[in-house]
């Protein structure tokens, strides 16, 4: 029983937190900001939102952000669509509303862009067929050292919504290193 | 192995699970007693009154000699754990409590009460037998099987302590000092209600009115000196009446009318008149145990409470080497049911200290889910483990 206690427990602590690691295909640039109080913007119709950030990363595949829907109304489609710096258009998804509780977290997935990292993208996210009682909402927040300005409507601020980005993982080697340098570094 | 090696590498292995494994319940705790240094004498309504501006909202939901047993033990530490501790118990920032340079420091330290009752615990074990091979087996196996120690330093479970002063009563019961055993129940139902539920047992086995009087009054009177000078409402709602105390109860089936017959304390009472009834040998530890196993075979449990039998199922694995296996594949089931409840830290979250990626991640409840329902599935489980319950009962309760 010694032994078998010895060896599930450095199984649990030092093995399975690797196999934990394989099905994971992206990793976050950081944490997501505080929603602050910044308040909120409505999209629906014609009211899309557009936002700019820097990548912190290379392979780009993911923006996640806090999305609500209040009383889960809408129910039509949600466009995601990103540019490059020249607005060019590299990446276009589509979501359902049906998918989206209120104030879920959502990750908006694509292909990876390879080279992504420190440059500037911009999205648009716009839900044209839904009525005004089918709106979604952003939070927004001031700005950070990647979310840099958003426009809704005619406005362009600064600051926009509290998102993170989300890169395709190197690979599980990588990953492990990463775990592991990171729990050394706590000692 | 001689013992002190066999203790060296126990306290390592926990060590290094104390370090490395976060339930956010050890925090919430370590915050909610840190008042105590700061002079808060009676925590529950300074919580509730004080929820707006007070950066974890929780209520304390223990006893109030777990607030001044771990508030005191914090208030002898925290000059150890530096200043930047307390602005670690008061950050509610879910990343970076775990990204602390200083977390496995503040967990060991935190976690060190635990140790020393887990390894009292072992003492006692040794001691308990007459059989020196005897005492030593249980004393390896309490500190060397892998269910004790997760429920204990994954989970952080202060339960515990009551669980060790349980222990010491039942060592008490056996030299027949049934009035000290009651004192030591008295002090672990004033942390954990479930010790009362011994009581019952404890005044059958009293020899005539006057020790069966005692055995009753001395427990609630200890409880009730720990907790008089702190009722009010916010006691009530948030320690004595709260989910975690009353779900002992839940399970039930209606007989019309409004009227409900609860499984638990059926089972429970059969028990109790059984041994008033029919039994007149009464064996207090068989009864201990299956009183035990009714609860977590009639109980949405929490995993904190698995601690509470472990004891006792390392003395019958001892003592009857035959239900070694019932009692693994029990422990098995057991800790699994509370791995698939829709609760990240009971499973995932417990890693988070070597990344927040894990966030990404399904917990079993979840990946069960796309395939099938698992509220079926822990039902499931929950039968084998009645089931296996069952035979053990009756087999400790037959040969007796």
């Amino acid at each position: 029983m010694t032994k078998f206690t010895v060896i599930s427990i450095l199984f649990l602590l030092f093995v399975l937190p690797i196999f934990m690691l394989l099905p994971i295909k992206m990793v976050p640039s950081g944490d997501q900001p505080g929603y602050g109080d910044m308040g909120r913007v409505s999209i629906y119709g014609t009211r899309t939102f557009g936002q700019e950030f820097i990548s912190k990363n290379n392979n780009l595949m993911a923006v996640g952000t806090t999305i609500k829907n209040p009383n889960l109304k809408n129910k039509k489609d949600i466009n995601f669509k990103l540019f490059d710096e020249k607005n060019n258009l590299l990446r276009e998804v589509m979501l359902n509303g049906f998918n989206v509780g209120d104030g879920d977290f959502v990750k908006i997935v694509f292909d990876p862009l390879s080279g992504s990292k420190n440059k500037k993208f911009k999205f648009v996210i716009s839900s044209p067929t839904a009525g005004e009682e089918e709106i979604i909402e952003l939070f927004l927040i001031a700005p950070t050292d990647s979310v840099l300005s958003y426009n809704y409507g005619d406005e362009i601020k600064e600051g926009g919504i509290p998102m993170v980005t989300f890169h395709k993982s190197g690979g599980v080697l990588t990953n492990v290193k990463t775990i592991y340098s990171n729990l050394l570094s706590k000692l | 192995m001689n013992i002190s090696k066999l203790l060296v590498l126990a306290i390592v292995l926990r060590l290094l699970v104390s370090a490395l494994l976060f339930h956010p319940d050890i925090k919430t705790i370590a915050f909610q007693t840190s008042f105590l240094k700061r002079g808060v004498v009676n925590i529950y309504p300074y919580l509730i009154n004080n929820k707006a501006i007070l950066p974890l909202k929780e209520e304390f939901v223990y006893f109030p000699l777990t607030y001044f047993t771990l508030g005191g033990y914090q208030a002898m530490i925290s000059t150890f754990l530096g200043k930047d501790f307390n602005s670690w118990l008061q950050d509610a920032g879910a990343n970076s409590v775990v990204n602390n340079p200083n977390i496995f420091k503040y967990l060991i330290f935190l976690k060190l009460p635990l140790l020393i009752a887990d390894l009292a615990i072992a003492f006692i074990l040794l001691k308990l037998f007459k059989d020196k091979k005897e005492g030593e087996r249980a004393f390896t196996l309490w500190l060397f099987n892998p269910f004790t120690i997760v429920l204990i330093y994954a989970f952080s479970n202060i339960d515990l302590f009551a669980v060790l002063l349980t222990l010491i009563a039942f060592l008490y019961i056996k030299r027949e000092k049934l009035l000290t055993a009651a004192v030591f129940i008295g002090l672990a139902v004033s942390f954990k209600l479930y010790a009362l539920l011994f009581v019952p047992f404890l005044i059958l086995k009293a020899k005539n009115t006057k020790e069966k009087l005692l055995v009753l009054v001395i427990p609630l009177l200890m409880f009730l000196v720990t907790i008089i000078p702190f009722w009010s409402q916010s006691f009530l709602d948030s320690a004595l009446l709260s989910g975690l105390s009353t779900r002992l109860f839940g399970p039930s089936f209606t007989i019309g009318f409004g009227e409900s017959i609860v499984m638990g304390l059926l089972l429970m009472s059969a028990l109790f008149f059984a041994g008033f009834v029919f039994d007149h040998k009464f064996h207090l530890f068989n009864y201990f145990v299956t009183l035990l196993l009714i609860i977590f075979s009639f109980s949405h449990f929490h995993i904190s409470w698995l601690l509470w039998i472990a004891p006792f199922l390392i003395i019958l694995v001892v003592k009857r080497p035959i239900l070694s296996l019932p009692i693994f594949f029990w422990a098995i089931f057991a800790i699994s049911i509370p791995l698939f409840y829709s609760d990240r830290f009971m499973t995932i979250s417990l890693f988070r200290i070597y990344t927040t990626w894990y966030d990404m991640l399904p917990t079993p409840f979840l990946a069960i889910q796309k395939f099938y329902d698992p509220f079926i599935f822990q039902g499931m489980l929950h039968s084998v483990l009645a089931g296996i319950s069952l035979v053990i009962g009756y087999k400790i309760n037959k040969n007796d």
